[in-house]
């Protein structure tokens, strides 16, 4: 098996700045690999899933990696931006906590100290952690190429299983977050085996903005990993609760709509009916969460 | 394809010059190249925590690290903890607290140990359990661990004023 395997060859081209590394894309286009934390990429080599030519090591572009507030109210985030960063970043926990809570649950502190938004996102894996809170959030990602640059967001990011729509030319350089709505809040649970360094058996995040006045859900947005081949907006359920009362049978109405949306695996970590098992507890756990985070002092029946 | 980078990295205070292929990780050029086989080579995804060094300061799995990307930085392995053949705290207190079994996964808890105790030099339980979770034991049950940890925790801690 893979134990004793070594990385396979490759040419390293390190890079500078954004500019740079389109220009080597342009160049190399199919046979490069962007190199950035490298915990899901070098594991990959080493499995020989994939054996790129040249790797191209992002790691010195300094203008790639960073949190900083926009004119707008939103935030943009620095593809280079590793989780650690990310998670102990005051701008992202003071608005953003969803986004805080589901990269401090991702990996332990070695993984954390390396790994970066980025990657999370361009490995396009459906147990990856911050997508689901990114598409709750309404995240955008820029792409950005020698040809120009083009805005997608988040839940139109993956089209199949471990791809991404970004052309193989195509750099991930920015995540745009949008600024929140008053009386809004947001969180991620997920359900996995060892309760740390796991892969997510299942992962709900839910984003609510609740109207005070008649006590409903004003607008609700639901996002899942580990549910379908990619990560998922569930956008029956968020249409069961929007304009509804936070209540249990409504809460169960859209754990339905999830499991109805989710297109779970059966695999060894877990079989597709354990994970509507658990779709249908975290909905329910993740959206009241987002609603007491929303609006914590009111206090109607939970 | 160049088979050999020349590249230049600071381990525990002393500059080295090697020649190595591009493909090789930290923790190869650590172990093969210099024969430094404090941090060892496991499971090589991330999940153990045996192959960790330091680099610049922060905890890091060498086996998930190119080494032509440690170019320029700190790098801190076990085998610069001791400063003239006299045990580190951290070490000492993993010795008397029974800490140490086998010994293989040790390397790795003192070093995130020392980048835990850098960050916070007082940790509750839950945040040295916290700390910890990237690092597999299979001998101690990981209570004396704990134990060392705190013992190391407050002999370090800064004296008081009286």
């Amino acid at each position: 098996m893979s134990y004793l395997r070594r990385l396979p060859k490759f040419e390293y081209i390190a890079t500078g700045s954004i500019d740079e590394a389109c220009d080597l894309l342009a160049v190399h286009s199919k046979e490069a690999g962007l190199l950035a934390g490298g915990t899901d990429l070098l594991l990959q080599m080493r499995r020989r899933e994939t054996s790129p030519a040249y790797i191209i090591g992002l790691k010195g572009v300094t203008e790639l990696s960073g949190v900083r507030a926009l004119a707008d109210g939103g935030l943009a985030i620095g593809a280079m931006t590793t989780i650690r960063a990310l998670m102990s970043s005051p701008l992202v926990r003071e608005k953003y906590g969803v986004l805080a809570e589901a990269a401090a649950g991702i990996g332990g502190p070695e993984l954390r100290n390396v790994a970066t938004i980025g990657g999370n996102l361009a490995g396009a894996l459906p147990c990856a952690d911050l997508p689901p809170a990114l598409i709750a959030l309404g995240a955008k990602v820029t792409l950005k190429s020698r040809s120009g640059e083009r805005v997608v967001p988040v839940e139109e990011l993956f089209p199949q299983f471990g791809l991404t729509v970004a052309r193989p030319d195509e750099l991930l350089t920015t995540i745009q977050l949008p600024s929140v709505p008053s009386c809004s809040g947001g969180t991620y649970l997920k359900f996995h085996d060892r309760q740390s360094m796991d892969m997510t058996t299942v992962g709900v995040s839910a984003f609510v903005t609740w109207d005070e006045a008649s006590q409903v859900f004003r607008d609700v947005k639901i996002a899942l990993a580990s549910s379908a081949p990619v990560p998922m907006r569930a956008r029956k359920a968020e249409a069961v609760l929007r304009g509804r009362a936070c209540a249990d049978d409504v809460l169960e109405e859209a754990a339905a709509a999830v499991c109805e949306e989710a297109d779970p695996r059966t695999s060894w970590r877990a079989t597709r009916e354990f994970r509507f098992e658990l779709l249908r507890s975290l909905t329910k756990r993740a959206v009241r969460g987002a609603r007491e985070k929303a609006a914590p002092t009111i206090g109607d029946v939970l | 394809m160049k088979h050999l980078l020349p590249m230049t990295l600071r381990i525990n205070g002393e500059t080295h010059d090697l020649l190595v292929p591009p493909w090789r990780t930290l923790l190869e050029v650590l172990r093969e190249h210099l024969g430094l086989t404090g941090a060892k080579r496991s499971c090589q995804e991330g999940q153990c925590g045996t192959c960790t060094v330091l680099i610049d300061g922060k905890v890091v799995n060498s086996c998930l690290y190119l080494a032509v990307e440690a170019q320029g930085k700190d790098i801190q392995t076990i085998e610069g903890l001791a400063k003239g053949g006299v045990l580190d705290q951290i070490q000492k207190s993993f010795v008397q607290k029974g800490g140490v079994q086998c010994g293989f996964c040790t390397p790795g808890f003192v070093l995130a140990t020392k980048s835990l105790l850098n960050d916070n030099p007082n940790p509750s339980e839950d945040e040295i359990r916290e700390a910890m979770v990237g690092h597999l034991c299979r001998c101690t049950g990981y209570v004396q661990i704990i134990e060392a940890i705190q013992d190391a925790a407050s002999q370090l801690k800064p004296e008081s004023g009286n």
